[in-house]
């Protein structure tokens, strides 16, 4: 099988299967002080936070592991605009946010908070000028994202994190910002600092740790409420038992993320830039979806093949053991074209023909030129069976 | 839950049978699916003497199932008198495909809607038979019929989501019940614009979710 659909999930790597499998074995006692093996637990969990603290310029318990960047995300969300107290509140995003953020807001809609969705431009960039604009005294949260899933644009954080530091002077308290690092993690390298990001989500099964796990960076002095109740054990965010079989493997996994990284990186771009030439070599009447080179996340591509639906081309690659994964309404259980596509400028039938091709530090030459191989008939055939018709050259 | 094909449409998405153009065919027609921007369209070559389907293609800007239910149902076609053809359920053509998944349902009603459009163009332009059917709730109700709740895979009337409909010198309104939360609430809205708009003698269409 070639599995090019990283972004949305990837393989445990088998050093994290390992230190799963250890600690599980191990390392299944409470973290509690006193007893040896409750120790070991809490030691476990303590070397977990470090690793990712020192990895984003954060300290040790300014982090918490949730059950997955979801959980981390509505604990951000909720927990912050729950611990304020604002007249009228409002809370700002933008319009291509992954499904968690934007159902959150949804739900603080409800509850009463009003929401702005900044717009983007072509290629998937905030408007920045836009969040300035909307940014007041009532604002009560920002939620941004590192690197988009479905277009791979690399988002300006600082930038926005700049934008936010003015509005909270003008507003007189700190605006609390929250990015989405989630699709980032694998490609970008973070310091909270340099961002001024107050919040942050992590998810671990998107650079080869296991599911059912993901992290928060909480800056201190933050003030959170949070939003499930229970025996704490290190953090009053996240009550019960903490999955430290899970925390393992996702520590190894950022372990193994940083001892690697610029090669990997360099490594999933260079077979980028080869599956993006072939495609543009072999394949006329194509639509890149997000930008291109430097601004775009090393591991993803995005085209949009006109003429056809994705969900076919996505099922004949998938006969092939080619996985990728597509935009089209055909493909999705709402049968709506993917919100983002559209929200850069890409019409319904240009949506149709989207598929996403995200890779890992797996990924190798022969997988992207095999994937090539197999795509150039298939868009050829769909093409030939298709009602519309390529404009005449 | 998993959404699954069965190996008969996976079979008939991968070889489909009749793809293709029929140059001078004796009518031909496109469909296409407000749902999920899917489009069929059928071409048939039909012996004038006795009204039998001697040939018919079809070609699919879709996906799996519009491009195997395209196939299945233009085998069901091939060889049988307008008629005949005119019966063809889309119900049939899910069957014959080992079931579809509920929410691609409406890829089956937009094959066998691409096949009956071709032969009432037939019937019209070269049979010089024309269906005049009057605006009327019965004509409307029955169109709706082809507009499906993609959750379970049922048409709109027999789930009874269909409130009321109301005829106005052409301007129609129709009222459905659907939680105005619901995701697939504005896809159902659309397509049923799509399929009112199709009647001969309709100026407007108005939906309102009740």
């Amino acid at each position: 099988m070639i599995y090019l659909d990283n972004f949305r999930s990837t393989m445990v790597a088998p050093e994290v299967w390992e230190a799963m499998h250890t600690a599980a074995i191990d390392k299944y006692a409470v973290p509690a002080a006193f007893t040896q093996c409750g120790t070991g637990a809490a030691e476990l969990i303590e070397r977990a936070q470090n690793r990712l603290a020192a990895a984003i310029g954060a300290s040790q318990n300014e982090i918490v592991f949730t059950g997955s960047a979801t959980e981390a995300i509505n604990i951000a969300l909720l927990g912050s605009a729950r611990a304020q107290a604002i007249d009228k509140p409002e809370i700002v995003t933008s319009e291509i946010e992954y499904p968690a953020t934007l159902a959150v807001y949804k739900a603080l809609e409800k509850e009463g908070y009003t929401a702005h969705y900044i717009k983007v431009d072509g290629e998937g960039r905030y408007d920045l000028d836009q969040l300035s604009s909307v940014l007041n005294e009532h604002t009560a949260m920002v939620s941004l994202m590192g690197v988009n899933h479905m277009i791979g644009t690399i988002e300006p954080l600082a930038r926005a994190g700049d934008v936010i530091a003015d509005a909270s002077q003008r507003a007189g308290r700190k605006i609390p910002y929250h990015v989405d690092f989630a699709s980032a993690l694998q490609t970008q390298r973070l310091d909270v600092d340099a961002v001024r990001a107050d919040l942050v989500s992590f998810s671990s099964n998107k650079i080869h740790g296991p599911k059912g796990v993901g992290a928060l960076y909480v800056r201190k002095g933050t003030r959170m409420r949070p939003i499930t109740f229970g025996a704490e054990s290190y953090s009053p965010l996240v009550p019960g038992t903490p999955n430290t079989m899970g925390i393992a493997g996702f520590d190894k996994a950022v372990e193994l993320l940083y001892a690697t990284f610029d090669r990997d990186v360099e490594h999933m771009r260079s077979l980028v830039q080869r599956l993006a030439t072939g495609i543009q070599t072999h394949i006329p009447h194509i639509l890149l979806n997000g930008p291109e080179g430097a601004e775009r996340a090393a591991s993803h591509l995005c085209y949009s093949f006109l003429f056809i639906e994705g969900e076919a081309i996505m099922m004949f690659l998938d006969m092939d053991e080619i996985i990728v994964d597509t935009g089209s309404a055909c493909a999705a259980a709402t049968l709506k074209p993917n919100y983002i596509l559209i929200a850069i400028g890409r019409n319904h039938e240009q949506a149709h023909g989207s598929i996403r091709f995200t890779l890992s530090r797996y990924s190798t030459e022969a997988d992207v030129d095999t994937a090539l191989a197999k795509l150039v008939p298939i868009v050829e055939r769909l093409r030939a069976q298709s009602t519309i018709r390529p404009p005449a050259e | 839950m998993a959404i699954k094909y069965t190996a008969k449409v996976i079979e008939h998405f991968k070889s489909p049978h009749n793809i293709g153009i029929i140059e001078n065919a004796d009518a031909s027609a496109t469909e296409g699916s407000p749902a999920c921007g899917d489009e069929i369209t059928v071409y048939l070559k039909i012996d004038k003497a006795t009204d039998r389907i001697e040939d018919v293609k079809f070609q699919s800007y879709g996906c799996a199932s519009n491009i195997a239910t395209g196939s299945i149902i233009t085998d069901l076609a091939k060889g049988k008198t307008i008629d005949e053809a005119e019966a063809i359920t889309w119900k049939q053509a899910a069957d014959e495909l080992g079931g579809l998944p509920p929410v691609k349902m409406h890829c089956s009603v937009l094959a066998v809607d691409g096949l009956r459009s071709a032969i009432l163009k037939y019937k019209k332009e070269v049979k010089g038979i024309d269906y005049d059917s009057t605006l009327d709730v019965k004509t409307v109700t029955e169109e709706l019929k082809h507009v499906l709740w993609p959750p379970v895979g049922v048409d709109i009337i027999t789930l009874q989501m269909v409130k009321y409909i109301g005829i106005d010198q052409g301007a129609v309104k129709v009222e459905v019940s659907i939680n105005a939360d619901d995701k697939f609430l504005d896809p159902t809205v659309d397509e049923i614009i799509e399929h009112v708009s199709k009647i001969k003698g309709v100026k407007s269409v108005g939906v309102e979710n009740v």
